[in-house]
């Protein structure tokens, strides 16, 4: 195990840094190490942590900014912002491990990416140190403001291949004040339910293709309407869309009467949840993904397309359960089975996307399934250009090695 | 120019596409910042992707620099033509490739203008967000460029929020392209830092956008205060109270008058107007608007105005939209600035400027996003008074201080360009500006795009101010060639 530096200000990241620099020494960066089975570990000579490095360093609540050190956890930084009744609106799992450096660097996001999208979409401002211990900023407290290059941008996303993000400035948004979940349920058609004439035919083509045709019925038709949901989420066990309405108490109401509407012409089952039935509900969401064993694959598509890939993966014959951003498409497929099937959907999967409109990364996998695929799958004509970022930001390779997109 | 690089340019676009002549090139002298001009080598005005990526192919394989330019409005010189090199100007890729409603996207090429976008999907109940006031006249690809924005970019975002993917040719002649159509595609965030790269990193060739559903409910209120503190004060109350605004707009005495003598909006004569519109679902928009009433009215705001329909909203945005160039009624120069402030730092930073007009004699107009504490001071002289050029530039120049000063920024939107490219050692370390020329170097490692914006350079700024180092680019040489 590699020494591990825990340092506790911005200069002391930098000596650190600069020390490794001079001597050649890998460095792993740790935040709350809830996603270092994303991607491969790297090799390292010296791990740092910017575990102390947590401080709320301003809340700016008049301008609805903050200014966070990269090491404080979302729970705890969202726990002080309330305190004016402001949050980031990001809910990636587990926020009371998960450090903003972490979620930065992996651009990670939750439900409610559908109404305020990802840290890419919040970060305002950021200071960084780089591999040989330059301290530098980009952005600012302001939320409005080009002058320079978007270095907060390029960090999300990062793995931390470029640099170490000491501290992040975000747009904030007030907490509002009541919430509405509708959930709606596609897998059997609500206009037959209860009948007792259901011929076997039909109980058939009731558990093929029809369920996912209902579902993108209801999806289209929940994104054409002028609803202002705040998640649009899947879940296939049973196959059904958690659909949440954040607002004040008399618009989330109303709007979940309309999305029940919706989904009911669309034949679909609805059920409204509200107060410790929706957290319970949500918490429980939030843990499907990843509380089983199996791999794990991040996939994003277009909205339009989830139905037939859900029926494709259907007929695939192979275990498999999905979660996630069915309005924005972003989500998270779990394959059980053994290495060689999963490696056979995950190919597959791949092999139906045109470039540019759908991408397969792996997120957890075994190291047997990680020896027959590429974790991050194609890369697309823009490889170089990233390569020669990462070229001049950390020209040794010293950073992060191998654990940036396409092993940067 | 080198007659073999004329004659490789002659075979990559039609011969009418290559403008030489003096006075055809009168007009590419300037964008929108009439006060600086330069007289490119050549223009070009190619009509495809393809042709674009022959002429930066040329320019790479002739060590040319190049300039990209939409349609020329920029307000930052950001288009401002270098001498000797090539302008690459955009306005016949106005092509709309693919509309996908259902997925909420659109492909179009650089030169399309903003507005045409949102016309081409109003009919299914879809726009395009970021709206410049200029949008019926700046392309999608200076909206790229500058990562424009807009008086509805307080709710929605700014152009990087709607960009989803993006075709370039990159300085070197390749095409590549970054982002898609899906979200999240796996790689660095290269979308994101190209957005507001002001042409520094590539020319733009194709952009996916996001388009968002026309929102059930829109309401607008106007209403007059007999002070910008005291509409200010309202901003504050109405963001306290948990209400994000679609747009929360604020006008000056001087820049009423404007609008009043250009477009007639029938403003009250006020020291401030304050515009807010909300949007989205009626049950929420109806009682927010009760809110933001009850606000203005307790902060002293009179002459209440609540548009009863879409054209009286259209009216009221009219006014507002026409504030820039209406200026020139009541000047016949004017400078604009862009500055940014932390919204709450409003108060002393206005106090401030009005202090600067007594002392500098020169009339100063304030018309800004109120709600992201975007300012634009519109500083008034007139060229044929001798000074009075130089004497607008240094009061702008000082408001931006002032900005710095509060926490914010030089620019907003307007982007830095040639005119704030001295500037920016005010604002950002040497540390940080050398950081961000690392990616320069990534993009453009000879230096032939858009030379000379956005970083300071000794030529431009004589002694940069502050400890700023050179890029290696420039002290090499390569940066000063042209
Ligand atoms: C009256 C008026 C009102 C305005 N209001 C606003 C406003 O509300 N909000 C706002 O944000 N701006 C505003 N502007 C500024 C201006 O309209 C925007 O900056 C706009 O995005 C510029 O677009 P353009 O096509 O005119 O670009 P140009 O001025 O031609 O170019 C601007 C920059 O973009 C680069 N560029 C252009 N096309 C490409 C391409 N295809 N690839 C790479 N780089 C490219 C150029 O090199 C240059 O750096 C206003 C301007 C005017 C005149």
């Amino acid at each position: 195990m590699a020494d591990l530096l825990q340092p506790a200000s911005v200069d002391e990241v930098a000596h650190a840094l600069a020390h490794a620099s001079r001597a050649k020494l890998r460095v792993a960066v740790h935040g709350g190490g809830t996603k270092v089975g994303w991607g491969p570990p790297p090799p390292a000579d010296v791990g740092i942590s910017t575990r102390r490095l947590d401080a709320v360093v301003a809340h700016r609540y008049g301008d609805l900014t903050a200014t966070v050190q990269a090491g404080a956890t979302l729970a705890a930084v969202n726990r002080e912002l309330a305190r004016h009744g402001q949050w980031i609106p990001l809910d990636p799992p587990s926020a009371d491990r998960a450090t903003i450096g972490g979620i930065v660097a992996t651009n990670d996001a939750g439900p409610r990416r559908h109404r305020y999208g990802t840290p890419r979409d919040l970060i305002i401002g950021i200071d960084i140190v780089r591999i040989d211990g330059t301290a530098a900023k980009s952005g600012g407290i302001v939320v409005k403001n080009v002058a320079g290059y978007d270095l907060g941008r390029l960090m999300t996303g990062s793995f931390g291949s470029l640099a170490v993000i000491t501290s992040a400035t975000f747009k904030l948004y007030p907490i509002p004040a009541a919430s509405r979940t509708v959930v709606i349920d596609v897998s059997e058609d609500a206009r037959l339910k209860g009948s007792r004439h259901l011929t076997d035919t039909r109980s058939a083509s009731l558990s093929g293709e029809r369920p996912f045709d209902r579902l993108d019925a209801v999806v289209s038709s929940l994104l054409a309407s002028q609803l202002t949901p705040t998640a649009i989420e899947l879940e296939t066990k049973p196959l059904r869309l958690l659909v949440r309405f954040e607002s004040i108490e008399a618009a989330a109401t109303e709007q979940a009467r309309q999305a029940t509407r919706i989904a009911e012409s669309n034949g679909a089952g609805t059920t409204i949840v509200a107060g410790a039935d929706e957290t319970a509900l949500w918490e429980a969401h939030e843990r499907r993904a990843w509380e089983d064993d199996g791999a794990v694959i991040k996939l994003t598509l277009l909205p339009k397309d989830l139905s037939a890939t859900l029926a494709w993966l259907a007929s695939t014959g192979e275990a498999w359960e999905m979660i996630g951003r069915a309005g924005v498409g972003a989500l998270l497929l779990r394959v059980d089975g053994d290495a060689a099937a999963q490696a056979r959907v995950l190919k597959d999967l791949r092999a139906r996307f045109a470039p540019g409109r759908g991408s397969a990364v792996l997120v957890r996998g075994s190291e047997a399934l990680k020896a027959l695929v590429d974790v991050w799958g194609p890369p697309g004509d823009s490889l170089p250009l990233m390569r020669a970022v990462k070229q001049q930001f950390d020209p040794e390779g010293l950073l992060n090695p191998g654990r940036g997109p396409f092993g940067l | 120019m080198h007659a073999a690089f004329l004659a490789a340019l002659e075979r990559i676009v039609r011969r009418d596409a290559i403008l030489r002549d003096e006075t055809e090139l009168l007009a590419y002298e300037s964008d929108g910042l009439a006060r600086l001009r330069e007289r490119p080598g050549l223009v070009v005005l190619p009509n495809s992707a393809e042709e674009v990526q022959g002429v930066v192919r040329a320019c790479h394989e002739h060590g040319v620099a190049f300039v990209a330019r939409g349609h020329g409005t920029g307000l930052s010189g950001g288009a401002l033509p270098v001498p000797g090199a090539v302008l690459i100007v955009l306005t016949r890729l106005n092509r709309i490739l693919d509309v996908d409603i259902p997925n909420q996207r659109i492909t179009v090429e650089p030169g399309v203008v903003n507005l045409e976008v949102s016309r081409s999907v109003g009919a299914h109940g879809f726009y395009y967000a970021p709206d410049p006031s200029s949008q019926q006249i700046c392309s999608i690809g200076g909206n790229v460029a500058e990562n424009s924005g807009g008086a509805h970019c307080l709710k929605y975002g700014f152009t990087v929020h709607h960009v989803v993917g993006l075709e370039l040719v990159l300085p070197n002649g390749e095409m590549v392209h970054v982002g898609g159509s899906a979200v999240d595609l796996p790689g660095l965030d290269l979308v994101g830092v190209l957005v507001g790269s002001e042409g520094t990193l590539g020319v733009v060739t194709k952009a996916t956008l996001r388009l968002l559903r026309i929102p059930e409910t829109v309401r607008t209120i106007l209403a007059a205060f007999e002070s910008t503190e005291a509409a200010g004060n309202a901003v504050s109350d109405i963001i306290g109270a948990g209400i994000i605004p679609a747009a929360v707009e604020m006008m000056d005495r001087l820049t009423v008058e404007a609008a009043e003598a250009a477009v007639h909006p029938n403003f009250p004569k006020a020291e401030a107007v304050l515009i807010v519109e909300l949007d989205g679902s009626s049950a929420e928009v109806h009682e927010q608007f009760r809110v933001v009433e009850e606000i203005c009215h307790r902060r002293g705001g009179t002459d209440v105005l609540i548009a009863r329909n879409d054209e009286q909203r259209a009216r009221i945005w009219k006014g507002r939209k026409a504030a820039f160039a209406a200026m020139g009624r009541v000047s016949p120069n004017y400078y604009v600035q862009d500055g940014v402030i932390p919204r709450t730092k409003l108060p002393e930073v206005l106090r401030r400027i009005r202090e600067l007009e007594v002392r500098s004699g020169l009339r100063i107009g304030n018309v800004f996003h109120a709600g992201d504490g975007n300012l634009h001071p519109l500083v008034c002289y007139d060229e044929g008074i001798g000074g009075q050029g130089e004497l607008a530039e240094q009061v702008a120049a000082e408001i931006l201080t002032y900005c710095i000063d509060a926490g914010g920024s030089i620019t907003g939107e307007h982007g830095v360009g040639a005119d704030k490219a001295c500037q920016m050692p005010k604002m950002f370390g040497a540390a940080d500006l050398e950081t961000m020329l690392l990616v320069r170097s990534a993009f453009d490692p000879r230096g032939l795009c858009n030379p000379g914006k956005v970083f300071p350079t000794p030529r431009l700024c004589g002694e940069v101010p502050g400890p700023y180092r050179q890029h290696p680019v420039e002290r090499a040489g390569l940066a000063e060639r042209f």
